[in-house]
């Protein structure tokens, strides 16, 4: 099968049409399927017999693990990550598992380091202060 | 991992359909059609967003049915290898367990279970350490990185590990 011999995330190989797709975050992810929920609620009589189970199970999945449940707070998330020159991957993978050392961060999203756009440890250390400010004055 | 991407699908409407109602019915018949499928290439289709452009429709020789092709925005999840991600526990024996997130479904084999971790079995099948102090069990919250995905024709299955540093079972400290 072709594009799966050399795909592996912790280098950012996931293929081009990935890497230039707007990511998002399971917070957002929460949102977005909030609205849709609601708008088909408010479309038809009988409620809850439109959405397909990947659906539900995404719905479910967004909203357990979603870090900032706040729309500000998670606009703020982005706002913060896009500062530093990530790829929307990096950026979106550190918004969910929320690390809260530069090695934990480090070991979830190695291609911060590896991709030479200089992100030394003060700056990532940087980076999880400002995200975790946010989370406590959600 | 989710992304928010545009497709593009050519869609097959019969004639009953025209009036003023064609492009609702276009709209409807896409989502019954996409949403919840998967492909290899794109992931499962979780939900479609809006759509972007609706091009000219052509009539098909011999039949009647004229096909539209449609740009539509969608949200779609895309497992990837060497992708960390959480997932919620559904299942354990002694072979390892399953796992999932979202529409995709994870297997964590025994060997990639960290060595100080043993299989107890029970009413509650579980993997514990010596000292009791973690244990992964049905709904528990675990860290992993997928190692390979498989796709058939009809969905994306995974194998993780939670051997590595930072992976594992995720400790809320709000509930310590």
């Amino acid at each position: 099968m072709s594009g799966e011999e050399e795909e592996n995330a912790a280098e950012l190989k996931i293929g081009d049409e990935f890497l230039k797709a707007k990511c998002l975050m399971n917070c957002e992810v929460a949102l977005i399927l909030e609205h849709k929920y609601e708008q088909l609620q408010q479309m038809s009589d009988d409620a809850g017999n439109h959405v397909s189970q990947v659906f539900e199970k995404s719905q479910q999945y967004v909203k357990r693990f979603s870090r900032y449940k706040n729309p500000d707070a998670v606009r703020q998330v982005r706002e913060i990550l896009s500062r530093y020159q990530l790829a929307e991957f990096e950026l979106c993978v550190l918004g969910n598992l929320c690390p809260e050392t530069v090695e934990e961060a480090i070991a979830m999203v190695p291609s911060i380091k590896t991709k030479g756009r200089a992100h030394d440890d003060e700056a990532i250390e940087k980076m999880l202060n400002d995200l975790s400010l946010i989370k406590k004055f959600e | 991992m989710f992304f928010h991407i545009v497709l593009e699908r050519n869609m097959q409407l019969h004639p009953r359909h025209f009036g003023r109602n064609l492009r609702e019915n276009l709209v409807s018949k896409l989502m019954k059609d996409v949403e919840g499928t998967c492909s290899g290439r794109h992931g499962f289709v979780v939900a479609i967003t809006g759509i972007e452009n609706v091009g000219k429709g052509l009539i098909r020789d011999g039949t009647g049915f004229v096909t539209f092709p449609v740009k539509y925005q969608c949200v779609v999840f895309r497992p990837f290898k060497g992708e960390i991600l959480e997932a919620v526990v559904t299942m354990v024996n002694k072979m390892g367990f399953f796992a999932e997130a979202g529409p995709v479904q994870i297997f964590v084999s025994n060997h990639l279970i960290p060595d100080d971790m043993e299989f107890q079995s029970g009413d509650m099948p579980n993997y514990t350490t010596s000292d009791g102090s973690v244990k992964i069990q049905k709904d528990s919250e675990v860290r992993l990185k997928i190692i390979g995905t498989r796709v058939d024709a009809t969905e994306i299955f995974c194998i993780g590990t939670i051997k590595d540093d930072f992976l594992g079972v995720i400790n809320d400290p709000a509930a310590a």
